[in-house]
This record gives C-alpha cells, structure tokens and sequence, in this order.
C-alpha cells in the first residue's frame, strides 16, 4: 500500500466517522465542531488530489467563516435539546436501512463494470513548480468571469437579505437618545390652553324629574 | 480568452439591471420612509429601460458569449421581456399591500430586482456553473423575500421550509450534473451534448447523474412527488411574495429545465421521458385532487400551479419542437392567468385582512361584479375552458402529445383537467350564487384597476387570437435549438 | 494504489450519511443546516475527484462557486433561523404546524 493510500483510509475513516456523528450528536455544539472535523478531513483528500488552492480555501473560509457562524447561532440561541431528541433513535433503524441501501446502490454503480471507472487514469504529475492557484486564478477572471460576477452579487444579496431580515427596533428596548432629549424645547413639552373661566349651570331640569319621582 | 474578442452586447440588458439595481440600492438609504415611492418608480423605470434594451438589441440567431458562458437567442429574448414585464405588473399589484404590512421597504424593491437578475441568467445560461448561480442568486432573494416579512410566524415558517427544500433540491442537482462532468468531461451545455452525441461519454455515470438532475429539478418546479414544500410556501408567504413565487419564476424555470435537458441532454430523451410521464401523471392527478379538497384560496391554487407543472411537462415529454414552444406558449399564459387570480386577491385584502379563504369571495359578484368578471376570466383560463388562453394552452401541448402517439397520456390529462375544472367552477358558484358575507368596501387604486383589467382581458383576447404568440413561441424555439 | 472509485464511493457514503441526518433530524433545524452543508461537501468531492482525473481545472472552479454560494446560502439560512426562533422561541420542526392541509 503507497503512502498516499494510507492517508487516503485513515482520513477517510476520520470523516466518516465525524460525518456521522454531525447528523448523531446529541449537542449542536458537538455537532458543529464535528463538522469542523469533517471539513479539515476534506481539505486533507483535496490535498491528495491535487486541489491546493480549494483545501486551504475550504479551511479559511469554511471553518474559519462559516462554522464560526453557526457556532455563534448556536450558542446564540437557547435551544431545548431533549424536547428535539425525542423519537430520534426510533426513526433511526427505518433510516439507517435506507442510508445503507443507497450506499449499497450507489457503490454497485460505480464500481460495477459497465461503469468504467478504470478507465479514468490521472493525468501525468504536474511539474513541482506549477501553481493550481495560479492556474484557477487565470481561468477565474477570463473564463468564468460571468459566473464570478454572479458570485459577487450572491454575496451581496446575502448580506442585504441577512441585515433585510434580521436588523430591528426592538420595541421592548428602553434606550433614550440624550441628544433628543437636549434639545426639547418647551413647546413640545407643555401645551397652554385658554380656557374660559364659567359658572356651572345647574340642572334645573334632574331636579324636577327627581322631585316628581 | 481574447479581450479584444469580448462581445458584450448580448449581455447589455443584465449589465443595465445591475447597474441600477446598485444605484436604487445605495439611493435607497437616503430616502426616507415617506418618499419610498421614489424607490418603487426607479424599479419599475428600470425594468422598462431593460424591457426596451432587450427588444432594441433583438437578433434572431443565437450568439454565444463570455466564453460560452451566456447565451443571448430568442427563446431567451421572448422569456425576458416577458420577465420584465411579469416583474412589473408584480410590484404594481403589491404596492398598496405591501404598504400596509409595513413591507414597503428598499430591501422589497432590491431583492425582487436581484431576483430577476438570477432569472435573466438562469435563462441565459450556457453553461452549468452559470445556469447554477442563476439559480441560486434567485433562490436566495426569494427565501430573503419571504421572511422579511418576519412578523408574521407563518411567512418566517415557510421562508424556512423553502430555504432547506430548496437547498435540498441544490444538492441533489449538483451532485447528478457532477456525474454528467464526470460523463463528459465538460460542463459547458454544447459540448455535454457533443460528447453524448459522439458516444464518448459514460454512459453509465450519465444515466446515475440523470436521475438525480431529474429528481433536482422536479423539486425546483414543484412536480409531485417532490412537490411538499409548494402549499406550505403558498400559503404561509403574504399573498405579495406568493404572486412572486408563482409567476416569472416559472418562466426562468422552464428555461432552465429546456437549456439543461433539451439542450445539454438532448440525445438522451428516451431516458428522461419516462422519468418526466411519472412525473406529470402524478403532478396532474395529485395536483387536481388535493385542490378540490382545499378550503384555502391559496393553498387550492398552490395545488393547481402543481397540476399545472404536471401540463408543463407533458409538453417536454413530446421531445420535439412541437412540444417545446407548445409548452413555452403553457408557461407564458399560465403566468398571465396566476397573475390575474393573485392579483384580484391582493386587491380584495387590505390593511389587516387578508383575502384568502374561499369564503372571502362570498357574493364578490354583489360587491363589485367587474372584479367578480375579472376573477371568473382567471379562473376559466385556469380551468382551460374556452375561449379563454388557457384552453389553447392545455390544446396545445395535448395535441403535441398526440402527435407522438402518446394517446394514453393525452387521455389522462385531458380527465384530470376535466376534474381540475370542479374546483374552479366551485371558486365561481361561490363568488356569483352565495350572499355576500363581507360589506367592507373594496379600494383599489386606479392604476392597479387598470392594469389588473388588461391583464384579465388579455386572457382573453389571447384566447380570440392566440396564432401571434403561437407562432412567436414556434419561431423563438426553432431558432434556439437549431445551434447547439 | 488510489483510484476515481475510491473518491467517487466515499462522496456516495458522505452523500448517505446527509440524507440520513436529514431524515434523522427532521425536528432539529441547526442540525437539518448542517447535514446539507455535508452533502454540498459530498458534491464538491465528485467534482474535484472527476476534475482530477480528467485533468481539466472545470470541475475546481465549479466548487470554487459552490463554497462562495453555500457561505451565503448558510448566512441566509442562519439569519431565518434567529428570526424564526425569535417568533417561536423554538427550533423545532414540529413546532412549525401552522401549515397543514
């Protein structure tokens, strides 16, 4: 066995295992830093297969970003986990088989010999000075240059939508702006009403109805 | 890729959009609450100015550019402006009622133009990395649409069920046009179809990512059984962003649907076809069923938009050019006639009710007989009862499915929209027979008056005289599949 | 010596084991997130894997865009999840009953 194969299995049995335990965890806390797991596993396989610049991408902005994000909400919210764990290992037999089955399937398709897989071979080694960043960078901003356009306005829309959906006046909140309150004037304040000074009048006519009752 | 080579004409209209769309963006933090019109008039000026670019820079070939990365023919031509205009009518609809939810903000204006902007490139995409951010650039602006609205538990709960179906249904996609990279060797729509077409790909692992695109894309547009997330979403969204969802939408994803199984997966029909007849039987049947059942306005017209999809399909399942404009010509007018049903729903709510029951149509007849007509030619299109679009509409692609000796199939579709009439005709008994239960008075402003009668009249004058818009959808397909 | 297959059936595992969690976690919103964030990863793996073996620098650049999207797309899906536990003062799917029919 190479030494790249044994890499190959060891993290690969890593990731399977911090892949389950994701969907398992009891806690999204742990199931969040399993995620973490998962991903920095992936970056090692992309490694091997040559993708530099997506590996290191993969750690900086997927764990260093996005993870970091979810922790945040998750810590954020108060979440009741028992109340969301209830029924979950009943469910999990009917799922696991279905699980399996797709697994079953889909390794008979792909390593079945009308498939072919074998005759994909990896090209001849890249020259130990070539630069995949170098490369994806060419092709980013002449090639895809559309979709990298689009991907800045997916980014955008992002941020618009999450400040859009989020951002609010709480209408609980008590906060007073000194500034506003500097610059009351009285006029905002009081209101003087002239009011005309008058005798009551007596009701005359109560009078002679209670009289008579 | 050569500069000097770059042709960016095609691509004018979307640059125009984006432009704008940052200007009303950024101008949008200035102004105040009480001016917000100014945002609402930028938006519809600027469709009107893309709308006029579009037809102004019209070619009647194809013109692959940006690296083969956009596509600028006349299917995508027709769809766009149909777009802008569709968009328009949209933010004329919900302007007075989304002023009253307190919606009537910059963001409502920015995302439906983002959104659009994904659409214009879902359907000129010619290449799966841009049809994929089309795609989701649309997707996210609609979940972000929903939940704006975040005092409304319902609409935050359907934003989030649409979110994770529609992320879901993302996932599944990617992974099946992973296989057809694999396959092929390419992600680029012309030579996926080469590489099919010469034999050089795998054609096991095209068959294994076919399923998957099929199932990804049945999820997108709602066909049973991947159609869960369609009466939620309906529903539980203000009626404003439901009009959203189910009109221009539906057109951008049928072209998407066209680029990438016509288009890119051309010459394998015989495997996909069988997919789709499953998939439209069941859209149609469960579709015209459940909605008969349904005492919610919406929810009964999210379950026919379902059986709608169902129709939609049969068209592609006709594998021809026939088929295809036959369905384009479906998707246009189906938009046409849900506009005009939402639209006389958002007229008839106002500030604290919403008009969604089948009880709030009680008498409508009573209460204003114009907009009780206008309800009555939406839902006859609807129900495909003559003489009114619809009816040409549903003819149209049961004739293209005749045509390729799929008898039984026409049959099916043709009793299903026969039990689908039943609940259209309820809706109409329910508005002309029952008393009425409402007396509030219905306000509409005069522009959307207007607007929403031409929009119900051209049901019907395009019912009178649908040979125009037959034969521009004939044309438009014939010059865009000609070429890749 | 490591071949397309071995790529190819660990992202079907990675692919299972998210619809799993979606199935599993049908109650657990964060956790729904997460599993879908897995089979974007499994995504991305077929692509790399295929872009390897092909040697051709596409498949690369379509995860490039994948990553970009699934960033925003969690941003987004976060932000619906604060304002939705906010209205709720829950994460729990079955909470979300209001819509039935």
């Amino acid at each position: 066995m190479s030494f790249q194969a044994v890499v190959f299995y060891v993290l690969s049995l890593i990731l399977i295992v911090a892949a389950f335990r994701v969907v398992t965890a009891k806690n999204p806390v742990h199931a969040a830093l399993y995620l973490v797991l998962a991903f920095f596993t992936a970056s090692g396989h992309w490694l091997l297969l040559q993708a530099e610049f997506l590996a290191i991408a993969l750690v900086l902005v997927y764990v260093g970003a996005v993870m970091v994000l979810f922790l945040f909400v998750v810590m954020m919210l108060d979440i009741n986990i028992e109340k969301l764990r209830e029924g979950f290992w009943q469910n999990f037999p009917l799922a696991g088989t279905v699980a399996l089955v797709m697994v079953a399937e889909m390794l008979l398709i792909l390593s079945s010999p009308e498939a072919n897989l074998a005759g994909f071979q990896a090209g001849p080694a890249v020259a130990a000075d070539a630069s995949n960043v170098r490369e994806l960078g060419r092709q980013l901003y002449t090639v895809y240059l559309l979709p990298f356009e689009a991907a800045a306005v997916v980014l955008l829309v992002a941020m618009v939508a999450a400040i859009g959906i989020t951002m609010r006046k709480r209408a609980d909140s008590k906060y007073i702006n000194p500034a506003e309150q500097v610059r009351v004037r009285r006029n905002d304040r009081v209101r003087v009403v002239q009011v005309q000074a008058v005798k009551p009048e007596v009701d005359t006519a109560s009078d002679t109805n209670e009289q008579q009752a | 890729m050569n500069w000097a080579d770059l042709n960016l004409m095609p691509a004018l209209p979307e640059m125009f959009l984006l432009g704008a769309l940052s200007v009303i963006l950024i101008l949008d933090l200035f102004i105040s609450d009480a001016k917000r019109g100014i945002t609402y008039a930028l938006s519809l000026l600027t469709l009107l100015v893309c709308a006029v670019t579009q037809v102004s820079t019209f070619e009647p070939f194809a013109t692959v550019t940006l690296s083969g990365m956009f596509v600028d023919d006349p299917l995508s031509d027709i769809v766009k402006v149909a777009m802008y205009g569709v968009t328009a009518l949209v933010l004329v609809y919900t302007r007075q009622y989304v002023k009253d939810r307190g919606l009537f903000k910059g963001e409502y204006f920015t995302l439906t133009l983002f959104a659009l902007l994904g659409m214009n490139l879902m359907v000129s995409a010619s290449n799966f990395v841009s049809l994929y951010m089309g795609l989701e650039l649309l997707s996210l602006s609609l979940y972000s649409l929903i939940a704006l609205q975040r005092e409304s538990g319902r609409a935050i709960e359907a934003a989030m069920k649409y979110f994770v179906l529609g992320a879901l249904a993302s996932g599944l996609l990617l992974y099946g046009v992973s296989m057809v990279y694999g396959a092929t060797g390419s992600l680029e729509l012309a030579k996926v179809a080469q590489a099919i077409a010469s034999g050089s790909a795998n054609q096991t692992l095209l068959v294994f990512g076919l399923v998957f695109i099929v199932a990804g894309l049945a999820f997108k547009l709602g066909a049973v059984p991947f159609h869960m997330w369609v009466p939620d979403v309906y529903q539980g969204s203000s009626t404003a962003m439901t009009l959203m969802i189910g009109a221009a939408p539906k057109l951008a994803a049928f072209v998407f649907v066209i680029r990438i199984l016509v288009q890119g997966l051309g010459e394998m029909v015989a495997d996909w076809q069988g997919m789709l007849v499953i998939l439209a039987v069941l859209s149609m049947a469960i579709g015209n069923l459940t909605a008969i059942a349904q005492t919610n306005l919406k929810r009964m017209l999210a379950y026919s938009t379902i059986s709608h999809m169902g129709f939609l399909l049969l068209g592609l399942i006709a594998g021809n050019a026939e088929g295809y404009s036959a369905a384009l010509f479906y998707v246009i007018v189906y938009v046409l006639t849900s506009l005009a049903g939402f639209g006389i729903l958002l007229g008839l709510s106002r500030a604290g009710f919403e008009c969604e029951t089948l009880d709030d149509l009680k008498g409508l007849n009573g209460r204003n007989s114009w907009y009780a007509l206008l309800m009555l030619l939406a839902l006859f299109s609807m129900a495909g009862i003559p003489p009114l679009a619809g009816f040409y509409a549903k003819f149209a692609v049961i004739q293209a499915i005749v045509n390729v000796n799929l008898l039984w199939l026409a049959i099916v579709a043709v009793l299903m929209s026969l039990i689908g009439a039943f609940y259209y005709l309820r809706a109409v008994k329910v508005m002309y027979f029952d008393d009425v239960q409402d007396h509030s008075p219905i306000t509409m402003s005069g522009d959307m008056k207007l607007v929403l009668s031409l929009n119900a009249v051209a049901l019907l004058v395009l019912g009178a005289m649908p040979e125009r818009l037959i034969a521009m959808c004939v044309e438009a397909m014939k010059q865009s599949l000609v070429v890749l | 010596m490591l071949s397309l297959t071995h790529f190819l059936v660990l992202a079907g595992i990675l692919f299972a084991i998210s619809v799993l969690g979606i199935f599993l976690n049908r109650k657990n919103l964060i956790i729904l997130l997460m599993a879908i964030e897995l089979m974007l990863l499994a995504v991305n793996y077929n692509f790399i894997a295929f872009s390897h073996y092909l040697s051709d620098t596409a498949g690369q650049i379509f995860v490039f865009f994948i990553l970009t999207v699934a960033a925003a797309e969690s941003a987004i899906g976060l932000a619906i999840l604060v304002v939705l536990f906010r209205k709720l003062d829950s994460i729990n799917v079955e909470d979300l009953g209001s819509l039935k029919g």
